[in-house]
């Protein structure tokens, strides 16, 4: 089969699903919003703190963008399994190896495009309010973490593809990551050092700092989330090789 | 030539024999009617066919492969297996877009099956506006889109209207007459009745017949006499020193079973009873099929469904020793 078919496919697939392409924009509506609201209100006040860390703080709404990027990578799969429009796909593209990969390079490459575009939007728009705080791009590691935010983004989508291929329910997967995201990692997270910075959005978000304190370095931090999301995707192929559809 | 090929096609759900050493052929350029009554795996068996499903044991072939041995498979075998599987939320254009362009089939062919099924107007609304006859002409848009020299479709006039069962059996019939191979199931049997040339039958996952309708018909069904007489006390006793037994059918008509016109006739005419109307009654597929399938129906719980069914009653033993 042509696998420049296959792809433009999956692209119209999700780009025909308001479900699907929202949380898709949503990604860079919902950082940029948050950030905008946030640096505009109480932007130079949190500059001011001695405490201050101008590159991490400049991504602070992409907690929010992330959640975003979930919700894509999860209705962009469980979009198949709703209704068993995954048979109609699969009598259409039987080599489920094509398939798959075109479903995860299609989202991966969606997820990636916005993801940098959000986050570099993010870091200058928030910067904009700070007056004499503001850093630029050149600041140390102010462009690696534009970069790193983006692909952060992308892994993050992906994983959650991953995931929704192996349940088959994006209504398991976002109640598994979103609580898991939001309590266990964030509140969990701050305090213990050990195990938990190796968890996918702790270790991902070191690219964020300008100077990552603890086990992982920068790069390392998104090395480890990426073998997060290549495992999730590994073990949504497994699932859908093996299964009957 | 493309012709659908199961062999020796066996697939269980873990204890549970849905499709059961099933062997048949469908071929090209006449409509074939796949019967059985609810479990009796006709879908599993077209998911065999289609890929989705893998075989326990056995094989499933298209044209001599695999389907999912074809480049672009929507182009060779068509198919509707659940006209609810298609999301929601897309327009009907969108839907066959992708399945078009997923096969590089041309985008005309979407206006075209568009038109072809009659859902021009609603091409650009979403399809969880669709009535469910409405998503069934879709499902069978998508089915044609690739021309295909195979057509495969799970209950075609599920929800349709009237006017839409009319549509699909002519198209059904014109598919077949321009030398497709169409294997329709469904378990309407006065529908099926009216665009099947062939029947496969299956019964617990197993085949009970692979024959021409009108074979079908004659072989499962008794023979009977539809009468009227002006005189039905003589005319039964007349009967009755036959070996024949006269039965009310209601209305002034009567009806003798297992017996052909000609002999009813002779006997009347020689014993001087007068008959105002005479004629051998057409069995219908629906009794036909119910015959055949008395005793294999599937009551049974899950689990014991794997027990061997009960094989093809022999036609003779139905009729009475004349």
């Amino acid at each position: 089969m042509s696998t420049t078919a296959v792809l433009h496919a999956e692209w119209i697939k999700i780009k025909s699903l308001r479900g699907t392409l929202l949380p898709l924009l949503a990604v860079f509506g919902a950082t940029l919003a948050v950030t905008v609201l946030a640096f505009a209100t109480v932007g130079r006040a949190e500059a001011d703190n001695a405490d201050a860390e101008p590159v991490f703080d400049a991504f602070y709404a992409l907690n929010f963008g992330q959640i975003a990027a979930l919700g894509f990578g999860t209705t962009a799969v469980s979009s198949e399994y709703v209704t068993g429009a995954l048979r109609i796909s699969l009598a259409a593209v039987p080599r489920r190896g094509l398939f798959y990969a075109a479903k995860t390079a299609v989202v991966g490459a969606a997820a990636l495009l916005v993801g940098l575009a959000t986050s570099f939007a993010a870091f200058l728009a928030g910067q904009a309010f700070l007056g004499e705080h503001a850093i630029g791009l050149g600041h140390p590691g102010a462009l690696r973490a534009c970069v790193g935010g983006g692909l952060y983004l992308a892994l993050m989508a992906l994983l959650a593809t991953g995931l929704t291929t192996l349940l088959r329910s994006g209504v398991a997967v976002l109640s598994l990551l979103i609580p898991f995201l939001l309590i266990v990692s964030f509140v969990v997270g701050d305090v213990a050092g050990g195990a938990a910075q190796f968890l996918p959005d702790r270790a991902g978000q070191q690219i964020l700092h300008e100077d990552p304190a603890g086990a992982l370095g920068a790069w390392q931090g998104l090395a480890v989330t990426a073998a997060w999301t290549a495992a999730a995707l590994l073990a949504g192929w497994w699932a859908l090789r093996r299964r009957d559809a | 030539m493309t012709s659908i090929d199961v062999h020796h096609l066996t697939k269980e759900y873990g204890t549970r024999r849905a499709v059961d050493d099933l062997t048949f052929g469908v071929a090209p350029g006449r409509v074939t009617g796949f019967l059985g009554p609810n479990g009796a795996g006709k879908s599993t068996t077209l998911r065999l066919v289609l890929g989705l499903d893998r075989p326990t044991s056995g094989t499933a072939t298209v044209g001599g492969r695999p389907y999912a041995a074809y480049a672009e498979p929507l182009r060779q075998v068509g198919a509707l297996l659940d006209a609810q599987a298609a999301h929601g939320s897309r327009t009907a254009r969108d839907h066959l877009r992708a399945l078009a362009v997923s096969n590089r089939i041309a985008s005309r062919r979407v206006d075209e099956v568009l038109e072809e099924a009659g859902l021009t107007a609603v091409a650009h609304k979403r399809i969880k506006t669709f009535s469910l006859g409405m998503r069934q002409r879709l499902g069978i848009a998508a089915a044609l889109l690739g021309d295909p020299a195979v057509v495969l479709l799970d209950e075609p006039s599920n929800g349709l209207d009237p006017e839409g069962i009319i549509w699909i059996r002519a198209l059904m019939r014109g598919l077949a007459r321009e030398g497709r191979t169409v294997l329709v199931s469904s378990h309407l049997m006065n529908e099926t009745a009216t665009f099947a040339d062939h029947l496969v039958v299956l019964g617990r996952g197993r085949l009970l017949a692979d024959t021409s309708m009108r074979d079908f018909i004659a072989a499962h069904s008794t023979r009977r006499v539809r009468a009227r007489t002006s005189d039905p006390a003589r005319l039964r006793t007349a009967l009755a020193r036959a070996g024949h037994t006269l039965e009310d059918a209601g209305d002034g008509r009567w009806t003798v079973e297992g017996a052909r016109a000609e002999d009813i006739g002779a006997l009347a005419a020689h014993e001087g009873v007068p008959l105002l109307e005479l004629a051998d009654e057409e069995a219908s597929l629906e009794e036909a099929y119910l015959a055949l399938t008395a005793e294999a129906a599937e009551f049974s719980a899950p689990g014991t469904a794997a027990a061997p069914a009960e094989p093809p009653v022999p036609a003779s033993t139905h009729r009475p020793e004349a």
